[in-house]
């Protein structure tokens, strides 16, 4: 008894703000709902979701979030790794040093965007400025880079959440098989290999569902520099939803758009999780 | 040799994080006609920009963002505790219920913003924190009760065990002995729950306003319609990272201590 | 359960609300006025837009409460993006936000269909004096639906050609009348550190806003009399070739995520001779203390290349669902009367009635003859991008298949054709 007791408060938040809602948007994505036609709401069965099949921008969405999700936080994992490995061993400026490297998370994602769109502007911002000085220059918003640079965007953002979820993995870790290791002579890729990983192997999988389920919500940087564009280079799921439901006001099509990505990415986990960790 | 190599990307990962910051801190002495070439390094330093986000009530949407996290984040910790108690120690609901928990962690806000939005309003709660508020308990209550599973799963069974045998209640128990073990991890959940309420834009746009703008409304609200107004904007910008990094220096340590409890593991 | 939550979390909300109101007023700007009870004292809530036209009608609230002490008048400005989503919300509920709001053209249609919006027919007729006539004629067209007037002009943003004088008479040049002319003189003007046109190719409302002046030039159309579109016209690809061929050769090099901002900041930093952008950033750029600096005073509006602009419009609308309709009327019948608009415009406002335009009080006390004179010709002929259901979205899909062609992701025949299809189709979904 006590233990329902324990979870009462939890599952009556969980079910008033969020199973209500989420049961609501699922009976909203089988009908028509737009907001400046709320007389004509009627029920439509699958027609949203099968309409979403020859939605070629939509399409392109799907596939733009799937590289970026997967690019970026490839990118923040090997990159977090390598720092989180350099700071468990630091001594030096110690707290200093990790409390800078920390801060890009703490700016709202919106300033981050706005801000890298004037650092990379080939005319008037200073990244652009200074390669040129060694005769480079880079379309960073152009057909080919575009999302590469968003996803770099947020790799400047998030690695740092890697780096501290990593490191507190890092410190965790028990002396003992480490010092086995060195009696045994090993160098240290070998004892990063046979030790570190799979020891860390847990807080890695926790770390990239975490900063992967935030990464299918990028939305901030695409309407702070792109729109989605070059033609549809830089399009994302939540930013097809949010112009579909607020900007062009079709309530239902942007709830089914929404879904069929909880869906698969609800899949992907599943599948992902129980071969990662068996239990 | 490793340990050059190892300052020298910490280094490296300094500059990268830092030169953006720069930029932004000269841009926010810069006047207007200077910003139109927002690269240019030589001007004459003004101070018009920090004046007017000051009167412009960026400290209210400071405040506001401030109660709004506080506020999520104790509600947060209460409801995600208390479970995540139930979930790690008694296996309320199987083994499933853990997962399900940090799955609904995924939804997207696109997805419950209308329905929370005619919620806020049945209740008479538009444009009032008491809207937004639900809103960022939706991505944070998610967080916060993963982390604290994780947290308890590390505290010994023993340790409740022994403290039934020495005549304490289930409840008493809990509050007593267990929950004492895992306040580093408590406050580490905290404050990586307080972010994700810092940060948030989208929920806050649309369920609240005027009044009630949070730091990352006001923030976006520098990019208008005759231009983004960079000058403000970076102003804004440090006015909301300072504190964080302040803050930061002294929590990190508690922060990665605390995760490292047990929190960050499956 | 539900309720007892939420009013927990009202408690909370409204202590904090109460100490934050001390602390900051979040930026907006109310006159407060001592109103006696009883009488006709009512609150009107207004939501704009953050534009220098919403400064200056924030700066005309003390006259306006001199003639009616006892109507308080509220102004939240915010940006585009927010503005639209909070007017939507305000729409779907019974109690409304917003008592006034302003109303961008390509949601005009949507707007007052969907039964948002109060008819101002019989407002406008029993408001005397109010020569209603005198708004420029595209203008009021747009606000037209099906009979009803669902909006009375506030400002128009329509397109013009806007360069350095200095320039254009340092190379001998004059004001471009054609897009040959346009693309001449762009090549005169282009040097190494000089960009000869700042364009805003970026997807979406940007491109197609830039991109339709363009079409205009070379003799093509979006809409027909009946609305169908026309876009898949040998004009439209001829229109596109050249923007293509002006981007590639004039404009600042890798500027294809530029919007209007990236442009106005490389014009107003001396960086490009010239933009086709709003009309109304002539005083903005001329301005002292303005972006562009000593630049200051260098710059002219021209009409666009081919003499028709793509024409933009905010209109002042009464929300259906609002309680203060008449004090709302009240204050929008005063500040969009003749006398009114003379003020504004003089302040620096833009231009929407005819008789403000050809005042020589306002020649002389604003920013000249000629400035007026070519407003006033820009609006004559202008065209809105769409006109119907759906406008935003429409916008929204041919602004992203031009987009594709200059990126080079897609033919110019291929862009063409799918931009009309994808526009037909939007606009039979609203139908």
């Amino acid at each position: 008894m006590t233990r329902w007791v324990f979870m009462a408060p939890l599952l009556a938040l969980f079910a008033v703000f969020f199973a209500y809602p989420f049961g609501y948007s699922v009976w909203i994505s089988f009908t028509n709902l737009t907001i400046t036609k709320q007389g004509q709401t009627k029920f439509v069965g699958f027609d949203q979701y099968l309409g979403l099949l020859s939605n070629s921008t939509y399409l392109a969405s799907l596939r733009n979030t799937f590289m970026f999700v997967i690019a970026a936080v490839g990118l923040e994992l090997v990159l977090g790794m390598v720092i989180a490995l350099a700071l468990h061993r630091q001594t030096w400026l110690k707290n200093v040093t990790r409390s800078v490297l920390l801060t890009p998370m703490f700016v709202t994602p919106i300033a981050v965007g706005l801000m890298f769109r004037f650092l990379l502007n080939q005319q008037l911002g200073l990244i652009p400025r200074i390669l040129s000085v060694f005769g480079i220059t880079i379309d960073f918003f152009g057909p080919r880079l575009a999302l590469p640079s968003i996803i770099a965007i947020d790799v400047w953002q998030w690695t740092p959440l890697m780096i501290l979820m990593l490191l507190a993995g890092l410190q965790s870790l028990p002396e003992e098989p480490y010092e086995a290791a060195r009696v045994d002579g090993a160098d240290a890729w070998f004892t990063f290999r046979n030790v570190t990983l799979p020891l860390l192997r847990p807080v890695i999988v926790v770390a990239i569902i975490i900063r992967a389920l935030d990464a299918f919500k990028v939305f901030e940087y695409v309407i702070a520099i792109t729109k989605g564009g070059p033609g549809t280079a830089t399009e994302t799921i939540q930013y097809q939803v949010y112009k579909t439901g607020f900007q062009f006001f079709r309530l239902g099509e942007a709830a089914a758009m929404a879904l069929v990505l909880v869906v698969i990415v609800f899949i992907i986990v599943i599948i992902g999780y129980r071969r990662m960790v068996p239990r | 040799m490793m340990r050059t190599l190892r300052r020298i990307l910490i280094i490296v990962a300094v500059i990268v994080v830092v030169f953006p910051y720069s930029w932004v801190v000269i841009s926010s002495i810069k006047s207007q006609a200077a910003l139109s070439d927002p690269s240019r390094l030589i001007f004459r330093p003004t101070l018009v920009n920090w004046e007017a986000v000051i009167d412009g009530g960026i400290l209210g949407s400071a405040a506001t963002s401030i109660v709004v996290g506080v506020v999520t984040v104790v509600i947060a910790l209460l409801a995600g505790t208390l479970a995540a108690y139930s979930i790690s120690k008694w296996r309320t609901g199987g083994d499933q219920t853990r997962f399900t928990v940090l799955l609904s962690e995924m939804m997207p806000p696109a997805v419950l913003v209308i329905p929370l939005f005619y919620l806020a309003l049945n209740a008479g709660v538009r444009d009032t924190l008491a809207a937004v508020i639900p809103a960022h308990l939706t991505f944070v209550v998610p967080v916060v009760t993963w982390f604290m599973i994780g947290f308890f799963d590390a505290v010994p069974d023993e340790l409740e065990e022994q403290a039934r045998v020495d005549g304490y209640g289930r409840v008493q128990a809990f509050f007593k002995v267990v929950l004492p073990q895992v306040y580093p991890g408590l406050g580490a959940a905290a404050i990586f729950a307080f972010i994700l309420s810092w940060n948030d834009l989208f929920y806050a746009l649309i369920l609240a306003g005027g009044n009630t703008r949070t730091l990352p409304v006001a923030i976006a609200s520098f990019n208008t319609f005759r231009g983004v107004e960079l000058g403000t904007m970076s102003a804004a910008i440090l006015i909301s990272v300072v504190p964080v990094v302040i803050a930061s220096f002294f929590v990190q340590r508690r922060l990665i201590q605390g995760l490292s409890g047990g929190g960050v593991k499956g | 359960m539900l309720v007892l939550l939420f009013a927990v979390l009202a408690l909370v909300a409204s202590a904090c609300s109460s100490s934050s109101d001390d602390t900051s007023d979040g930026g907006d700007t109310t006159t407060t006025v001592a109103v006696e009870a009883g009488g006709e004292a009512a609150t009107v809530r207004v939501i704009m837009e953050e534009v220098p036209d919403t400064d200056i009608v924030k700066g005309m609230l003390a006259d306006f409460n001199a003639e009616y002490p006892d109507i308080t008048v509220e102004i939240e400005a915010m940006p585009y993006d927010q503005m639209r989503d909070r007017i939507v919300s305000s729409f779907l509920a019974s109690d409304p936000t917003f008592d006034l709001i302003i109303v961008d053209n390509p949601w005009m249609y949507d707007f007052a269909s969907a039964g948002f919006l109060e008819d101002l027919n019989d407002r406008i007729a029993a408001t005397a004096d109010y020569n209603y006539e005198d708004f420029s004629a595209p203008l009021r067209d747009i606000a037209e639906v099906d009979g009803g007037v669902y909006g009375v002009p506030f400002y128009n943003y329509g397109l013009s050609l806007i360069y350095r004088s200095d320039l254009y008479e340092a190379a001998g040049l004059e004001a471009p009348t054609t897009l040959d002319e346009f693309g001449a003189a762009a090549a005169a003007l282009t040097t190494d550190d000089v960009a000869g046109i700042a364009m805003q190719p970026q997807k979406g409302y940007k491109i197609f806003e830039e991109w339709a002046n363009y079409l205009f030039a070379a003799g093509g159309s979006i809409q027909d009399a009946d609305n169908t579109v026309v876009l898949d016209s040998p004009e439209a690809r001829t229109a596109l070739d050249t923007y293509i061929d002006f981007y590639n050769s004039y404009a600042p090099e890798n500027s294809l995520n530029w919007s209007f901002d990236e442009s106005l900041r490389a014009v107003a930093g001396g960086q490009a001779a010239q933009m086709i952008s709003y009309n109304w950033m002539l005083p903005t750029l001329n301005g002292a203390d303005g972006p562009a600096g000593d630049l200051a005073g260098k710059f002219k509006v021209a009409e666009v290349p081919g003499g028709i602009s793509v024409l933009g419009a905010w209109y002042w609308s009464l929300p259906a669902n609002s309680n203060v309709k008449d004090a709302s009327w009240t204050f929008v019948s005063w500040i969009t009367s003749e006398a009114q608009a003379k003020t504004r415009v003089i302040a620096g406002g833009a231009p929407v009635r005819n008789s403000v335009m050809t005042d020589p009080d306002v020649w002389a006390q604003g920013f000249g003859e000629d400035y007026y004179k070519t407003v006033a010709a820009i609006l004559e002929d202008a065209r809105p991008l769409a006109d119907g259901p759906n406008a935003e979205e429409m916008i929204n899909v041919v602004g992203e298949e031009l987009n594709a062609a200059v990126a080079g992701q897609k033919s110019v025949d291929e862009a063409i054709t799918a931009a009309a299809t994808r526009a037909q189709e939007v606009l039979n979904q609203g139908g």
